[in-house]
């Protein structure tokens, strides 16, 4: 009994992560597989070199949200906060190749202050995160408009070629995408305010009683993020010669969907750096596939959401048959 | 390319003559700027672009060419249809007396506009068709002929492809009238020889330059030669055509509409792509300018111009140089079009480029 007592423990923390991962990598093999068969061009080199630089975008802003949904919040915030970062990457420098440092820089900062204010306002004043974050967008869609007008502006040659060019055979942006996951994955399983940050997560009250300072967390993940989405926003700019003043938009939905793909629970706790990357790729090359299949428009949404639904569908089974009982604590949490 | 400048200030010395001795204040105004003071609202139904800003510059400086217009106003419904249905709503609640409104979202947003016509305001829906009648639901309907553009494609296509080949048909949203008035067109020239390797109807980009990129690359990787590309939104592609530099092929043919940057981007990569051949339509700017005027002539008692269709003309072609070679003007912003009557100063300006 004492035995199979010290094995159970071992185990649970071993199989979230074995399953997110392989569930999600066989899922990819599946989808290639298929994409080899029934359209064979949407795995060619080239359309993967064209490809790529978007599943490494959806990375970035799904590592992003993964660290907010590991504190069992939410950012809504991010249409709003890769906007920004992606008009003031290109307007301010106006192809002036000089004064692309100093708008990234520019970039930087308002990350960093929209990224605080989402932390104050979740952690300190504790008000719901949608909400909050909702409030920050327009806030900082407000920006977007202060900035560019709401009209695009051609991107820097300089900015191009770092987030367009190709270093190895694959996309810059690519290895910026790969960094990032390095560094989340690093500091998040390796070092003590990693291990802090996803014990708060699974747990606040707990994370508490042991004398973590479970808001400054909670608040850092907010800032985390938006440094994140800062990153995807200028490479945007880049890879995209006249990019739109709304080109967040379209990625809050792929940023949820990748870390629910990816394994982690949207009530928080343990979080899947490599997993959710693995899922931007999937989300990634389904809408390549379901463009080289070459059916009409229509079809090609139903495809995709299809897809997506099926994954999540037997993802969230195998959770609740395999680890119902290890979530079950969460329920402790909801208590204020 | 300034005709209707020259139509404007003809109406302008034709108002001069036949108001001849009613007043100095009346003297410079064209003929469609009536005596009736009133206000006049833009309204956009997504204006993130250069081309909508250059469009909203435009209007505004056509309603100023009349002083009877006392307050002008422009709300951006920014893609989204509830918006835009509220903009309208609430711009004839505060009182606006005329309505210029461009229906991005087509039909659904016909019952606002509708309402608003029936509250006795000028409304007139440009470009995009709404659905609906004159007199009915709005005052006046002033459309483009975008079959027009599909045949002057066709056109050209047939004559440096006279045999045939693969054409590839972007376009904007899904469904949108303007695509498929230009697919109209364009069947209307040529016959079955020439074979469209695009989803039925076109393929969708939104016009947004980053899933255009995805779209592009789908389509070379998929189809082995493509010959033609044909699209409604020229500078949207100029990211997306070294693509075909990337997978070891040449950037085909183009028939599309105008922008600077598309020009200047054709001087930089003609050397090296050798089947790179550009003809642009003018990218219809100016198709405000006309729907401005007919709601002012309605609202101030002026009288309406005669045409109620804007023609795009035909702007440049790299193979016979007529009506005009590419033209690149590096020291403006690409983000403008020389095909437009508003100078190309104003618009630089107007895109925030200077």
């Amino acid at each position: 009994m004492s035995n199979a007592a010290a094995i159970q423990p071992g185990l649970l923390q071993q199989m979230p992560l074995a399953r997110s991962f392989v569930t999600v990598l066989s899922s990819t093999v599946v989808l290639l597989a298929v994409c080899f068969i029934f359209a064979p061009s949407s795995v060619s080199m080239g359309a993967l070199s064209g490809s790529l630089p978007f599943a490494a975008i959806i990375a970035i802003v799904g590592l992003g949200q993964l660290l907010v949904v590991q504190q069992g919040g939410f950012d809504l915030s991010l249409p709003g906060a890769v906007s920004l970062a992606v008009v003031q990457a290109t307007h301010y420098p106006q192809q002036d190749n000089a004064l692309l440092l100093a708008a990234v820089l520019i970039a930087v900062c308002f990350a960093l202050a929209a990224g605080i204010l989402n932390g104050l306002l979740v952690s300190v004043f504790r008000l719901n995160a949608i909400i909050a974050t909702i409030g920050v967008n327009a806030l900082l869609y407000g920006g977007v408009f202060a900035v560019s007008g709401g009209t695009p502006s051609i991107t820097t040659d300089l900015l191009a070629t770092i987030a367009g060019g190709e270093t190895l055979g694959l996309p810059n942006s690519v290895w910026f995408a790969l960094l990032a996951l390095g560094v989340v994955t690093f500091v998040l399983k390796k070092t003590v305010v990693g291990r802090r940050f996803e014990a708060v997560g699974a747990n606040p009250l707990a994370a508490r009683a042991a004398g973590l300072a479970v808001r400054r967390h909670q608040f850092m993940a907010y800032v985390y993020a938006q440094l994140l989405y800062c990153l995807a926003g200028v490479l945007i700019a880049g890879i995209t010669r006249e990019p739109t003043a709304f080109q967040g938009d379209s990625l809050l939905l792929p940023s949820v969907a990748v870390v629910v793909l990816g394994g982690t629970s949207l009530l928080g706790g343990r979080g899947f750096p490599v997993s959710t990357v693995i899922a931007a790729f999937f989300l990634n090359q389904l809408s390549q596939f379901a463009l080289a299949v070459g059916v009409p428009y229509s079809a090609q949404t139903i495809i995709q959401a299809l897809a997506l639904g099926f994954g999540i569908g037997v993802y969230s089974f195998r959770w609740t048959v395999g680890q119902g009982k290890a979530t079950e604590p969460k329920k402790v949490e909801e208590k204020p | 390319m300034k005709s209707l400048k020259t139509k404007l200030a003809l109406a302008a010395a034709t108002a001069m003559l036949a108001l001849g001795s009613s007043g100095i204040a009346n003297a410079e105004n064209p003929s469609w700027c009536g005596p009736k003071e009133a206000s006049l609202a833009l309204l956009d139904g997504y204006g993130g672009n250069s081309w909508r800003q250059v469009t909203t510059a435009s209007g505004k400086q056509t309603a100023s060419l009349c002083p009877s217009i006392t307050k002008y106003e422009y709300a951006d419904g920014q893609g989204d249809t509830q918006k835009s249905i509220s903009d309208i709503k609430s711009m004839a609640a505060k009182g606006i007396d005329a309505l210029v409104v461009f229906g991005d979202a087509g039909p659904a947003v016909l019952p606002a506009i509708t309402s608003v016509f029936k509250a006795g305001k000028v409304i007139v829906p440009y470009r995009v068709d709404v659905g609906g009648k004159e007199g009915e639901n709005y005052t006046k309907f002033i459309g483009a002929s975008f079959v027009n553009d599909g045949e002057n494609w066709g056109k050209w296509i047939k004559g440096i492809l006279p045999n045939g080949g693969n054409l590839l048909f972007l376009s904007g949203p899904a469904g949108n009238s303007q695509g498929l008035d230009e697919l109209k067109g364009l069947r209307n020239v040529l016959g079955p020889e020439y074979k469209f390797v695009n989803p039925e109807p076109f393929a969708v980009t939104n016009w947004d330059p980053a899933l255009t990129q995805k779209v592009l690359t789908a389509e070379i990787a998929k189809n082995e030669k493509i010959d033609v590309i044909i699209s409604d939104f020229g500078p949207s592609l100029v990211g997306a055509l070294p693509l075909f530099n990337k997978q070891g092929k040449s950037i085909p043919a183009l028939a599309t509409s105008d922008g600077n940057s598309l020009a200047c981007f054709w001087e930089e990569m003609k050397a090296t792509n050798p089947d790179f051949k550009l003809f642009t339509v003018a990218t219809g700017n100016d198709n405000v300018r006309l729907a401005v005027m007919h709601a002012v002539a309605a609202v101030t008692g002026g009288t309406p111009p005669a045409e109620n269709i804007f023609q795009a003309p035909m702007y440049e072609d790299s193979v016979s140089g007529k009506p005009n070679p590419v033209t690149c003007r590096k020291d403006l912003p690409g983000a403008i079009y020389l095909s437009s009557e508003l100078p190309d100063e104003d618009q630089a300006k107007a895109v925030g480029g200077q």
